[in-house]
């Protein structure tokens, strides 16, 4: 039996990419000429932070597909290598998203965007004591070399482990021990890639990229609560492109056994990320202090609490009634409309996490901005994502096919 | 004919030798009914010894009061909520190793989860006594039950997590009991089937639920396991969480810090996956089980080491960077001088616990120390040593110098009631692991049986044919269709 294994891409799917492309950039410039180009801070910082929300959430959701190809490579997974090529394409357009990001936020940072990051203006910090203490840390030259230095480090392990993926294409593997060679040599790449992440998206980047936005504030579980976040975004990403593919004939191996899997893993973690949503939630509430409560104050009682508990409801609630039951993860029209709501609901998520403090003008009221811009750039970014991922998906075969575990793939079952 | 049982010749087998179903019988239950070594006899009467000194200190503890524990008006828990801690967390593998590692459909669970189930159950028992007794007036420890009674209005605190903690221990503590007692079940019937003794027939008889293996049993069964582990699940996580409500809740430097919840579970697994290791490598040597719990149960354990221990090493460095960064006085005097300085009287404690828990594993980054014997029962004695000490820390440290300084604390150093006590716990720990051991078997055998034919050493060397057949040929013949 021979199968499809080289996707090409339709050209419906790429004028789709292509549309939603433009409008974004029409969000974008649209955005500008009712903010950005304004000339007081605030104005400005609305178009930023619009900026800074889309491109720091799509380039952490992409990225995901490489800490789930790492974290199954050490814990040799098998049953993902049915469809292990789909993340390995999305995390290709890493770098891509990257560059995006890192100028952004190199751009608020360097362009004077105060109202964003307070930290970023060193007259007001010389008056402020809490800012001044932070300086060590968030200072202009340490978030630009950090920045960077991830996205690089994010864009070099991943091509590693692609190219390692795709190494074995036209030399199939001999014999058992050849099998274990390569097996290690992943598992050694993929570690390193794990140490990376732990030390970048676990620890100091969401720090640095998100929580100094509201620079006064701290909460110990704001990075592990961001992994969260993006993660269950991520596998839902993977979720869509694999029922793409299967709809249009591609993925033969891929099963609804898998699909069931990656339907797991979407129930599982948006319940964990429920879990510290929760924590810190209501350990925060609990002790009542109020260096700490500052932050939902605006959220779960101001301008932002109509956002705020939504999302909480399509985070948790949605996932848990509806991807309950063994069907809704074996039905391509479920798993669709769950990934497609888990993926904005945790870009609303990112929302209420970037905008209220950017949007508290000078009397100390929070706004909420027209919230359809952000829903234009966020469109911007899932066309661009899409025609890069269906690039990469187009430049190499589908199936990882001389994989030692692809077997163990074929005969899945749950 | 589809093929169901086929598993990569890359991964190394998980029963070693040239086993059948009759001989993994054979193997598993003769300790069992076999008289029991000295080494057995020995290894049980220390532990009574033990047992026996601890319930001597409590039994000072319950006529005296808890004056006769060095607690103060300041450090209002010590070694015992060290100790409570420290048990629970131990209590954590097993759960984790039965209920989430068989829905990630990990084989190697098998071997070691009968044991690791057993020890939670019986590390879940000890830690439930710290609080107990710490009550002072422990015949009104049912005070702690929310039942309509006849004190007005005097309930229990809904609003306290020390109340969150019975109902979540209580909760893992039965639901383990059942997942373990119904995974045994199969187990129970095949050493009534072997009995010859009169009282083994009548003790394993009666201890089967009338098993027979039939077909309706086995789908029944297998439902269950599938239920309990669902429901033990959220249960894994929920229990330390609650434990770091504990102190998380409140205004106390050093404990009211968002992470803990997510970070005890880590540091919970990590001790706990320690004490599996320090026991299955006695247990497997002993009992002369090597063929079963195998130098790849022991190297994916010790993966599992150094993983939960690097992330307890990131939520470490993560507090001490956020008391530094939060820019709040009082938590940076936690860490700064409370437990960073190695000149203030605990110092020493915190950089234990950094040595033990975060540098120390990180040897097991190295395959070859993964797999040395002596360097695993060494590295997990130490995990534990720190762990403890983690807990002392957060505890001791935390409070002993508060918000008050005419209120801290002088030197806090245990009674010899407060270490027997904890002795106590190992001596009730260790009696029933014996027990275990003597009349249960260690190691699951009909789950073992149930990844023979996949994972055992000889069946894999059968699949060489299989192992050459290309992508194509292999889906062509083996693929299925699942109604995709």
């Amino acid at each position: 039996m021979s199968i499809r294994e080289n996707f090409v891409v339709p050209k419906r799917y790429n004028t789709i990419a292509i549309s939603l492309m433009v409008v974004g950039i029409l969000a974008i410039v649209g955005l500008y000429v009712t903010s950005g180009s304004k000339d007081d801070a605030h104005h400005q910082a609305r178009f930023w932070a619009s900026l800074l929300q889309n491109s720091v959430y799509f380039l952490l959701v992409v990225n995901a597909s490489m800490f789930f190809i790492c974290a199954t490579t050490l814990a040799w997974g098998g049953w993902q290598m049915a469809f292990r090529r789909v993340p390995e394409a999305i995390s290709a357009v890493v770098p891509v998203v990257g560059v995006i990001c890192a100028a952004i936020l190199l751009a608020i940072t360097f362009g004077g965007q105060h109202a964003i990051y307070h930290w970023s203006d060193t007259e007001h910090v010389k008056h402020d004591p809490t800012l001044l203490h932070k300086e060590g840390f968030l200072n202009k030259g340490f978030f630009a070399v950090a920045t960077v230095l991830t996205v690089v480090l994010w864009s070099v392990l991943g091509w590693k482990m692609r190219q390692l993926s795709r190494s074995l294409d036209n030399e199939p593997l001999k014999t058992v021990e050849e099998r274990r060679k390569y097996i290690w040599k992943n598992t050694v790449w993929a570690a390193g890639y794990i140490v990376v992440f732990a030390l970048t998206v676990m620890s100091s980047l969401p720090w640095l990229w998100l929580m100094s936005i509201d620079a006064h504030w701290y909460s110990t579980m704001y990075s592990w609560y961001t992994f969260a976040s993006t993660f269950v975004a991520g596998m839902a990403l993977i979720a869509l492109f694999v029922v793409f593919l299967k709809n249009n004939g591609y993925l033969e191996y891929a099963t609804n056994e898998h699909l069931h899997d990656i339907g797991k893993f979407m129930f599982a973690f948006s319940v964990f990320w429920t879990y510290l949503w929760f924590s810190q939630f209501m350990l925060i509430w609990y002790a009542n202090i109020p260096e700490e409560t500052v932050y939902f104050k605006p959220r779960a009682e101001g301008a932002y609490s109509g956002i705020f508990w939504l999302m909480f409801l399509i985070n948790f609630l949605a996932p848990l009634l509806i991807l309950m039951t063994r069907g809704a993860k074996r039905n391509y029209g479920t798993i669709t409309f769950m990934a497609l709501l888990i993926i904005f609901g945790h870009w609303l998520d990112f929302y209420q996490m970037v905008f209220p403090s950017p949007m508290t003008d000078e009397k100390g009221v929070t706004h909420v901005p027209m919230i359809l811009y952000d829903f234009g750039v966020a469109l911007g970014f899932v066309g661009l994502i899409m025609f890069a991922v269906g690039r990469a998906l187009s430049k190499a075969p589908l199936l990882a096919k001389n994989h030692p575990f692809i077997k163990e793939s074929l005969i899945h079952h749950t | 004919m589809a093929l169901l049982r086929y598993e990569s010749q890359v991964r190394p087998p998980l029963v070693d030798g040239s086993k059948d179903y009759h001989q993994v019988t054979e193997d598993i239950c003769r300790p069992v009914e076999a008289k029991p070594s000295r080494l057995w006899w020995m290894g049980f009467l220390i532990s009574v010894a033990l047992l026996i000194f601890g319930i001597v200190s409590v039994t000072m503890e319950v006529m005296y009061g808890t004056g006769q524990w060095n607690l103060n008006k300041t450090i209002g828990w010590g070694w015992d909520i060290t100790n409570f801690v420290w048990w629970v967390g131990i209590g954590h593998a097993g759960t984790l190793i039965s209920a989430i590692l068989l829905l990630f459909r990990q084989g190697w669970r098998t071997g070691v989860n009968r044991a690791a189930e057993a020890m939670t159950i019986f590390a879940v028992m000890c830690a439930g006594q710290f609080p107990i007794w710490h009550m002072g007036r422990v015949w009104n420890a049912f005070f702690v039950l929310p039942y309509a009674n006849t004190r007005g209005p005097l309930w229990v605190n809904f609003n306290s997590p020390l109340l969150w903690d019975v109902f979540a221990i209580s909760t893992y503590f039965t639901v383990s009991l059942l997942f373990w007692y119904s995974g045994l079940l199969p187990d129970l019937a095949t050493l009534r089937d072997r009995a010859k003794e009169k009282w083994r027939k009548a003790f394993y008889g009666v201890a089967a639920f009338g098993w027979t293996g039939s077909t309706k049993h086995w789908q029944r069964h297998e439902a269950l396991s599938l239920v309990l582990a669902g429901l033990s699940t959220p249960l894994v996580l929920s229990v330390h969480t609650i434990v770091s409500f504990d102190f998380a809740t409140s205004v106390v430097p050093g404990w009211h810090t968002t992470i803990f919840p997510p970070y005890f579970v880590a540091g919970a697994i990590f001790s706990g996956f320690a004490m599996v290791q320090t026991l299955l490598l006695v247990t497997r040597k002993v009992l002369a089980l090597e063929d079963y719990i195998t130098i790849e149960h022991i190297e994916v354990m010790n993966k599992v080491i150094v993983l939960t221990g690097s992330i307890v090493g990131i939520a470490y460095l993560t507090e001490l960077f956020m008391a530094w960064y939060s820019h709040v006085d009082y938590e940076w005097f936690a860490f700064k001088e409370n437990r960073l300085s190695l000149s203030s009287p605990y110092g020493w404690s915190y950089w234990l616990m950094m040595g033990c828990n975060v540098l120390s594993p990180q040897i097991f980054w190295f395959r070859k120390m993964r797999r040395n014997l002596l360097v695993t029962f060494f590295m997990s004695i130490l995990v534990n040593i720190g762990m403890w000490f983690e807990r002392f820390v957060i505890i001791v440290t935390s409070v002993y110098r508060d918000y008050l300084p005419s209120a801290w604390s002088t030197y806090y150093t245990p009674t010899i009631w407060e270490v027997g006590f904890y002795m106590g716990t190992f001596g009730l720990f260790f009696t029933c692991y014996f027990l275990f051991s003597k009349f249960f078997p260690v190691i699951a055998l009909a789950e073992i049986k149930h990844i023979l034919k996949r994972s055992g050493e000889n069946y894999k060397e059968k699949m060489d044919e299989v192992e050459e057949e290309t992508t194509e040929e292999f889906g062509g013949k083996h693929g299925h269709d699942h109604g995709a």
